[in-house]
């Protein structure tokens, strides 16, 4: 069987930096790459199944969509034990948004059939956490999200799972294959790629593709293919506060001046 | 007296022995040198069976004249143990006097007698049994010293309880060494005292000889043994039974011994000496250059070992010293280097030398593990890698590059604490072990208040290497602006790398990460190669030690200082001046990257010298300076609670000087172990951890610019 694991190469700051000169992000100088941290939990999920299941039996297959920068990305997991990688991309790609990107990975999917696809809950940066629902409803396939814990043999009609709710509820699930299922931190515990096993990953093979080569259409990608674009990104103006002192009487008119003031 | 000519005046071999008697001798002793041989053959092939990742002929003939110094003198196991390497000594010398006195037997009776050359007679013949009379009662005394060591002084090192092991391990005590210890004593004890009453006996049994009985205190012990065997009646008839059961007694035990040298803990003759000739003299400072490109990075199973390591192997002698030494050890860590080494020998007995007659292996398995003859990775961890074991090694083991090459392993299967790999996954990311943006690193010298120069834009006399704690951790950081304002104060000419410098990857290589280390080395020393400078100063002796031995395998070649040694040249030039005399007590701490293992023991006495302080040496200092917990990537990884840290066992050692103002560091992992361990401990106020940089400032008294210590706060 075959597991595909789509991942992001996503961002982190600075504590103190500057914005791109159009506004809609933040100036790539000043961010700090590295596998979103999400999917470093999916990856371990799958190389675990595939570990249990035995030699040859499972294809772990994970995939990118970013320019060549996203390659070191997926050698990491490459060098944790995923088999092979692919990575979309073409400038038509830029501006893609997260359903822009679920539609190129079923793409992908389409391509290479896979029994389950695993992806991170939500990107550490962006932090939509559509884009695993959203390629399930592209695909039309069952989905779990926000997986903690999951049980499946390769080659079983279905999975089980656990999956966590809010107030400290659990919910145990299972769905029929193929599936996807979003997975949360802490699920497992990510093994260390060593410098020496990502070095050694580059005998992997990594497959480049361009939107034309999964059939997608001009149309379909980039900012055309995407629901939402991203106006401005900045930092929100911080909020003051004031300590009203006086007699009640002193404290009630300044407060009754100050909502004057909000309401304009 | 009847008048001797010399020729008489000898020992006739096998006197009065019928010919079948000497025909059985020589039978025994040709299967005792069989049995010996056959020994050393299979030591040796176990020992080829190990890697071979250096030529140990050249590094043989380039340490020979160190190892027969050191053999000779016996200055390395003299070193912490006076008492036990002098008797050692002794021991040495009668034994090896003796084996002389052996060959010299041989040579005459077996190979130039026949020849009819003789020598043994005469003056020499006496001389040679006055000698030889000595070297056997040093033998006797020495061991009987040693067996009242281990009986009655019992020093703790001599003790085999395992740390790494429970008490409900089967192999926690390692009783076999404790039977072999004595064994060995016993049997060597004996042949000397039988060979002593041996010769009283010869004495009385030819008694009415002159050519023996007159000359019988040319063998004082064995004349005073004949005088006491005449008082207690023995007749010659008598003294002749005894000298033939004891002469067969005497010659089998010695045969014997000699026969199971190369499998007992006697083997240690040829081992040790052994181990002195392939002997890595930078082992500790400078580890072995993975290569990435193999199919293994480092050792998981004993093929894996290099040759010399299974040869130091059997060397160890179970001294204890690194087991004293060992900071993990003293600490209650489950790590002693002497039980690591000693399970690589019977992991190396068990899994390479053919079961009898060399049918059949034992089943291979992996040196990494919980079993029997196998390494935990708890234990590998537990170990600080700053090298107090391979440093004081009377047999040169070295410990610190075995641990690492298998933690190599630990790291390739990502066998390691969390907070480790977090570390690691960091490094990787950013270039820091702080997981900080790589803008961030210059940042400490914000409104310094003058501008350090960019050593990336424009040619410096001094290159400063800062290294991740000197630009990250808080209290480093305020060194560090110290450090910049003194080097600015002497008008040196200095500049920094700013935000392209990365970890120097000292820590790094020494958790076992290779590879990332090995992209780092390469990082930097590209780096390095644009820039124009003079020498390197680092105030970190981490990154001192990885840039100066390490470095060079990676094409970088610098003149590099450690910032105490700067300090000191600046005072002694008059660069700087120490215009305020300080009136604290302080002690200091050799960091082991700069002591240890770069001999850098006294430029920073030097610099403390010149500050006026009373100082007063810890117990514990120099060569024998005690980790401060943070190397080998400790520093990063959470002490369990409940251990002891080895800070606190550094700082309450500190605690014992009465009315102490400082215990003195020079190196920023040491500032946070100690100074996180003077609060762990309950010595806060009780005394203060300086950096040697910030004592020169305050005795230089830069007009306040500096934030001297208030002598009030030091009072609390």
């Amino acid at each position: 069987m075959k597991i595909l694991v789509p991942v992001k190469r996503t961002a982190s700051l600075d504590d103190e930096f500057e914005m791109r000169d159009d506004g809609r992000d933040v100036d790539a100088d000043f961010c700090e790459y590295d596998i979103n941290e999400f999917d470093e939990f999916s990856v371990e999920e799958a190389i675990k199944i595939k570990e249990a299941a035995g030699e040859g039996t499972v294809e772990v297959v994970v995939m990118t969509v970013g320019p060549e920068d996203a390659d070191e990305v997926l050698r990491k997991c490459l060098a944790k034990g995923a088999d092979r990688g692919i990575r979309v991309w073409d400038d038509a790609l830029e501006g893609s948004d997260q359903m822009a990107i679920a539609r190129i990975i079923a793409k992908v999917v389409e391509r290479e059939q896979p029994e389950l696809v695993l992806t991170g809950a939500q990107s550490s940066d962006h932090g939509f956490a559509q884009t695993g629902i959203a390629l399930a409803g592209i695909l039309g396939w069952p989905h779990g999200a926000v997986v903690s814990f999951l049980e499946y043999t390769p080659g079983a009609p279905s999975l089980a799972f656990r999956r966590e709710l809010e107030g400290g509820l659990e919910q145990k699930a299972s769905i029929p294959m193929p599936a996807v299922l979003t997975i949360q931190l802490g699920i497992n515990r990510p093994r260390y790629a060593s410098l020496r096993g990502i070095r050694q990953a580059n005998s992997k093979p990594v497959d480049e593709l361009s939107h034309t080569d999964l059939g997608l259409t001009d149309d379909q990608v980039g900012e055309a293919g995407s629901l939402s674009r991203i106006r401005r990104m900045y930092v929100p103006e911080r909020g003051r506060s004031e300590m009203i002192q006086g007699t009640p009487a002193q404290q009630a008119s300044r407060i009754l001046q100050i909502i004057k003031d909000v309401r304009g | 007296m009847t008048q001797q000519t010399p020729h008489q005046i000898t020992r006739i071999l096998f006197q009065d022995f019928p010919h079948w008697m000497v025909a059985v001798f020589y039978g025994v002793a040709i299967v005792a040198i069989a049995v010996f041989l056959w020994g050393v053959f299979i030591q040796l092939r176990k020992y080829a069976k190990g890697k071979r990742d250096k030529n140990l002929w050249a590094v043989a003939r380039h340490c020979i004249g160190d190892t027969i110094a050191t053999v000779l003198s016996h200055r390395a196991i003299r070193r912490r143990d006076q008492a036990a390497g002098g008797v050692h000594a002794i021991i040495f010398y009668g034994f090896a006097l003796l084996f002389i006195g052996t060959a010299t037997v041989t040579l005459q009776y077996d190979i130039l007698g026949p020849f009819g050359i003789n020598f043994w007679y005469g003056t020499f013949y006496l001389i040679f049994k006055l000698v030889l009379n000595i070297a056997g009662l040093g033998l006797i005394l020495g061991l009987v010293y040693m067996m009242v060591r281990r009986g009655w002084i019992k020093p703790p090192k001599l003790n085999y309880a395992r740390p790494d092991r429970s008490r409900a391990d089967p192999d926690y005590n390692r009783d076999f060494y404790r039977i072999e210890d004595w064994a060995f004593l016993w049997t060597l004890i004996l042949i000397g005292i039988t060979g002593f009453v041996l010769s009283g006996a010869r004495l009385v049994w030819l008694q009415a000889e002159p050519s023996v009985w007159d000359y019988r205190w040319w063998s004082p012990a064995g004349a005073a043994v004949a005088v006491a065997l005449k008082i207690l009646g023995i007749s010659a008839a008598d003294a002749a039974k005894l000298r033939l059961g004891l002469w067969w007694f005497h010659g089998l035990l010695a045969l014997t011994f000699i026969a199971l040298i190369p499998y007992t803990k006697a083997k240690h003759i040829f081992t040790a000496i052994g181990a002195w000739l392939v002997r890595d003299p930078e082992a500790v400072r400078r580890l072995p250059v993975g290569d990435l490109d193999q199919a293994k990075i480092g050792y998981t199973e004993i093929g894996d070992f290099g040759r010399h390591y299974l040869l130091q192997a059997d060397a160890c002698t179970k001294c204890g010293r690194c087991h004293e030494a060992c900071p993990a050890n003293a600490t209650g860590y489950p790590l002693s280097p002497r039980d690591l080494i000693l399970t690589v020998r019977e992991h190396a007995n068990q899994q390479l030398t053919p079961s009898f007659l060399g049918l059949g292996h034992a089943a291979p398995i992996s040196i990494l593990g919980d079993g029997n003859v196998q390494i935990r990775s708890e234990t590998l961890w537990a170990c600080r890698q700053c090298g107090a074991c391979t440093e004081i090694c009377p047999v040169a083991v070295e410990h610190v590059p075995i641990i690492n090459l298998l933690r190599r392993s630990l790291v390739e299967a990502g066998d390691m604490d969390p907070m480790l790999q977090k570390t690691l996954d960091a490094v990787n990311k950013t270039g820091n072990s702080f997981n900080e943006s790589r803008r961030k690193r210059p940042r400490w010298a914000k409104d310094i208040g003058f501008e350090i120069k960019d050593a990336r834009k424009e040619p410096v006399d001094i290159l400063w290497f800062l290294g991740d704690f000197a630009s990250f951790d808080p209290r480093s950081q305020k060194v560090s602006r110290t450090f910049a304002r003194i080097l600015h104060e002497a008008e040196i000419d200095f500049g920094i790398l700013y935000e392209a410098e990365t970890t120097a990857g000292n820590d790094i290589r020494r958790v076992g990460e290779e590879g990332l280390f090995q992209t780092l080395a390469e990082g930097n020393v590209a780096t390095l190669a644009e820039c124009d400078f003079k020498r390197i100063v680092t105030t970190d002796p981490h990154s001192y030690n990885t840039l100066k031995n390490e470095y060079p395998a990676f094409g970088g070649n610098y003149r590099i200082d450690h910032a105490s040694a700067l300090l000191k040249e600046l005072i002694d030039t008059g660069a700087i001046s120490l215009s305020k005399k300080l009136d604290y007590k302080v002690t200091y701490h050799d960091p082991c990257h700069l002591g240890r293992f770069n001999k850098g023991y006294d430029p920073p006495r030097a610099a403390i010298a010149g500050t006026g302080v009373d100082f007063v040496e810890l117990p514990r200092s120099r060569d024998n300076s005690f980790c401060c917990g943070g190397g080998g990537g400790r520093v990063w990884v959470p002490d369990p609670p409940g251990v002891t840290k080895p800070g606190e066992n550094r700082v309450r050692e500190a605690g014992t000087i009465a009315g102490l103002d400082m215990l003195v560091v020079n190196c920023p992992k040491c500032m946070t172990m100690l100074e996180d361990a003077v609060k762990t401990a309950g010595f806060e106020g009780k005394f203060q951890v300086k950096e040697l940089i910030e004592l020169v400032a305050e005795a230089m008294d830069m007009d306040g610019k500096m934030a001297a210590p208030a002598a009030a706060e030091l009072v609390q």
